[in-house]
């Protein structure tokens, strides 16, 4: 069984000499040929090549196989030169820098490099390289070229799309169409999702769209660039659109909308259904980086004569609608603040006992006007999940979850990189 | 009527399908042969004639001859591939030739645009426009027009810009020059074995045979959408734009050479040549070969942007083509964009060193001839590429004979445009 370590760029061991048991060289590593394999084509020889005679040599043969050593498992003057059989596909000649186009035939970009790693123990081909990266790598100027851009400020972000996105290989393919179907999408991660969709042409993104369930575009959605959400939104149907936006809590849904023209916005909450609508509307008043911004009006507020064990009881049926169920507010009838219990509190308060005898107070709360900034930092000091939001009055407004300002607490470069095109 | 247009009124007097057959063939030839009498190529015509007279004449048809075979092969390799020349070589040829190549092109595709902004400028300057008025609103025209039209719109406005060069034919038949002697010495040329003669020589042939000609026909090809039960019409099309190609240097070379070359005086450049007819045949004259300047300037400052575009893109994978919009194919169109701010702003700068920068693009573009020449010898012959439309044996001969030929006269321009530096 071939030894292999990782993840290794074909362009990394592409011409690199080819060792026999014995340390002499058998000539460079030309190709390699992979298998029909549904997702990830595994690799089932290598192609080497010495003057004009080509060797084939099976994996099950091949004992390292890295950037710095590749070697057999036999002796060199045992091996017949013959060339690979015409329907074998050879990745470097058959994939390497082809044209990958959408379903509708958009072309997007091309292939720059391609990823090798292990699936199963099997050395497959997992990714192909679309970035800067990839094509520097060809030209052997990577890290070079990275500390280049690190004098502009500019990191290069690795851009690699999974062979699980792209159709199975076939010999002599004029180019890779992206299989963005119905069914695989369905069952792709919102994140990821959200990776495609920003890759793909307008077209194209409205089409994934339009495939999608309400539920998994709304998550994507929130996954994606301000000006992409936007595009996309003006690409649906009002009815959609708005659909969509209803899934969405109301904090995601107010950001997508602030960042429409104010006729479209405007459109789009008539459509939706009374109580979203209000809630976005709301939302929509306060400046986007402030607390009254950021904040979700989902969150769980029960009265403070309330017993610990209707509060639970209605934990249950309210959990699914908010964002947070680590914290419950207690207010009063005219929705001011009171107190805060966690659920570790709930759950081990006996089941008779009022939630006023048992809640904390006063609660760390926050003006809707609070820079976000100052959120995160009034987040981060407290070790809260979550912070309150109030007005004047000590009217409960909203909650800032933690999530929302996470970008804020994180250093510079483990920040979320919001997808773009 | 209003909206049945000039065309739809021509096109019923004639009888609509031979009209059809006429339009089809005329398109990317015709336009990538006229966008080669650039400002450069006008004004080295109006120097050999003021310097040679007659002189080298004879060489036109040579230069025809090989810009034709030059041509036939790239609308051939666009009809039959549906590929353009920068996606040839990226699949063929790998990242490496690729980024070489590219960065060659879009380098020498930029000072040639700088110069044609320049011919633009300095044109207008003659009808007493200043440039800061005449450089902007000509970039703009020409950024509009790709930007909101499309293809055919494009193709139809290139088409009657072209037409304008006839302005050229109507100042040599002004000039009213000895047709006998014109003929005899394109018959019985006398070559003189004098350093200036030789040097204008190849000048001559690097200014009318340049790799943008090649990317933008094959490129354009490919837009167009030609398909190869139309190759015949692409053919013609591309033997045409060869013809007028060298027509028109026909009658830059007689004009000059009547008027300015028995007088003896001496030009450097196609504005002077324009200046210096005025006392000789006229104002009317000046104006025509002014005019003349200004369009042959304007439809390559339009040309180079969107030859360096559709080969970038190609090269890379991104969508391209005059029809999609910004959002489709941002890439292709964002190139574009800049090619003409960068090459339109740089003229509007005090103290640009124009000869500097024509010398510049004058080394870069023989650098590059020679690859793409050779490159595209390779691809033609390659069956893997071109099925059966590959070249004809008697056609390679008649190919490569061509392709040395230049590429040894290209050699020879860029030693000794270094020693004289």
């Amino acid at each position: 069984m071939p030894f292999f370590a990782g993840d290794i760029f074909v362009s990394d061991v592409f011409k690199k000499p080819v060792l026999d048991q014995a340390g002499e060289e058998i000539g460079k590593l030309k190709d390699i040929i992979v298998g029909q394999g549904d997702p990830f084509p595994a690799v089932t020889a290598l192609v080497v090549a010495s003057g004009k005679s080509f060797f084939v040599l099976p994996w099950e043969q091949i004992n390292l196989f890295n950037k710095r050593v590749i070697s057999v498992n036999v002796l060199r003057t045992t091996l017949v030169p013959a060339p690979p059989a015409p329907t074998d596909i050879l990745i470097c000649r058959d994939l390497l820098d082809k044209q990958i186009v959408d379903i509708n035939g958009a072309k997007l970009v091309r292939v720059n490099d391609l990823r090798l790693g292990d699936v199963n123990g099997r050395m497959c081909l997992i990714a192909a390289d679309i970035g800067l990266r990839g094509i520097l790598r060809r030209l052997r100027l990577e890290s070079r070229g990275e500390r280049f851009l690190a004098l502009f400020r500019y990191r290069m972000s690795s851009n690699m799309i999974g062979w699980h996105y792209l159709q199975p290989v076939e010999p002599k393919l004029s180019k890779l169409t992206l299989t963005v179907s119905r069914q695989k999408v369905s069952q792709m991660h919102p994140a990821d999702l959200a990776e495609i969709i920003s890759e793909a042409s307008q077209k194209e993104r409205s089409a994934i769209f339009g495939t999608l369930d309400v539920e998994t575009a709304a998550e994507a959605l929130h996954e994606l660039e301000p000006s992409i959400q936007a595009d996309i939104i003006d690409d649906l149907t009002s009815e959609q659109a708005s659909d969509i936006l209803e899934q969405m809590p109301p904090d995601e849904a107010a950001d997508v909308l602030g960042d429409l023209p104010e006729k479209k916005a405007e459109e789009l909450i008539q459509l939706m259904e009374k109580d979203e609508a209000q809630e976005v509307k709301e939302l929509l008043e306060h400046e986007v980086d402030t607390a009254g911004g950021l904040m979700t009006t989902e969150y769980l507020a029960f009265p403070p004569d309330m017993s610990v064990e209707d509060a639970i009881t209605e934990l249950r049926l309210e959990a699914p609608d908010v964002e947070t169920v680590f914290y419950l507010y207690i207010t009063d009838d005219r929705e001011r603040l009171l107190g805060v219990l966690t659920l570790k509190d709930l759950i081990l308060a006996r089941p008779e006992v009022a939630l006023r005898d048992i809640m904390r107070s006063p609660v760390k709360t926050l003006p809707l006007d609070t820079e976000q900034k100052d959120v995160a930092e009034f987040i981060s000091k407290y070790n809260l999940l979550a912070v309150p939001v109030v007005d004047e009055d000590q009217v409960l407004r909203g909650i800032v979850t933690v999530d929302d300002v996470l970008d804020f607490l994180l250093p510079p470069a483990s920040r979320k990189r919001r997808r773009k095109l | 009527m209003p909206g049945v247009g000039l065309f739809e009124r021509i096109r019923s007097r004639l009888g609509g399908s031979r009209l059809i057959v006429i339009l089809s063939v005329i398109g990317p030839g015709f336009i990538a042969g006229n966008a080669g009498n650039d400002a450069g190529g006008i004004a080295t015509y109006s120097i050999v004639g003021a310097r040679e007279g007659y002189g080298l004449l004879w060489a036109l048809l040579l230069i025809t001859f090989a810009l034709a075979v030059i041509q036939e092969m790239s609308a051939r390799m666009g009809v039959v591939t549906g590929k353009g020349f920068g996606d040839l070589v990226r699949e063929q040829f790998g990242v490496r030739v690729t980024v070489a190549i590219m960065a060659l092109f879009v380098f020498a595709n930029l000072t040639v645009t700088i110069a044609e902004f320049a011919g633009i400028a300095a044109s207008m300057e003659l009808f007493g426009v200043h440039k800061n008025l005449s450089v902007p609103v000509s970039a703009f025209i020409v950024w509009f027009v790709v930007v909101k039209g499309n293809f055919k719109q494009v193709e139809r406005f290139m088409i009657a810009i072209s037409l304008v060069y006839v302005t050229y034919v109507v100042s040599g038949f002004m000039a009213s020059p000895p047709w006998k002697e014109v003929a005899r010495q394109i018959a019985m040329p006398t070559v003189k074995f004098e350093k200036e003669y030789f040097l204008l020589f190849i000048t001559m042939v690097g200014t009318t045979v340049t790799p943008y000609m090649q990317f933008y026909l094959q490129s354009a090809v490919v837009d167009k959408g030609v398909r190869i039960e139309e190759y015949h019409f692409a053919k013609y099309d591309a033997y045409l734009g060869a013809f007028m190609t060298v027509f028109i240097a026909f009658f830059i070379v007689l004009c000059t050479g009547t008027l300015l070359h028995p007088a003896g005086i001496v030009v450097d450049s196609a504005e002077e040549a324009a200046k210096a007819l005025e006392p000789l045949a006229g104002e009317f004259a000046s104006h025509l070969f002014a005019i003349g300047l200004l369009n042959a300037s304007f439809l390559a400052a339009l040309v180079l942007p969107l030859a360096t575009s559709y080969g970038l893109s190609e090269a890379f994978g991104w969508e391209s083509g005059i029809n999609k919009s910004f959002r489709e194919a941002p890439q292709f169109l964002g190139f574009y964009t800049a090619f003409i701010a960068i090459g339109a702003g740089l003229i509007m700068l005090p103290n640009v060193p124009l000869i500097k920068i024509m010398f510049l693009s004058q080394t870069v573009n023989g650098m590059l001839l020679p690859i793409v020449l050779v490159i595209m010898l390779r691809l033609v012959n390659d069956r893997e590429v071109m099925g059966e439309f590959v070249n004809s044996k008697r056609m390679n001969i008649v190919t490569w004979l061509t392709v040395a030929v230049l590429i040894l006269l290209t050699a020879l321009l860029l030693v000794t445009s270094v020693l004289s530096a």
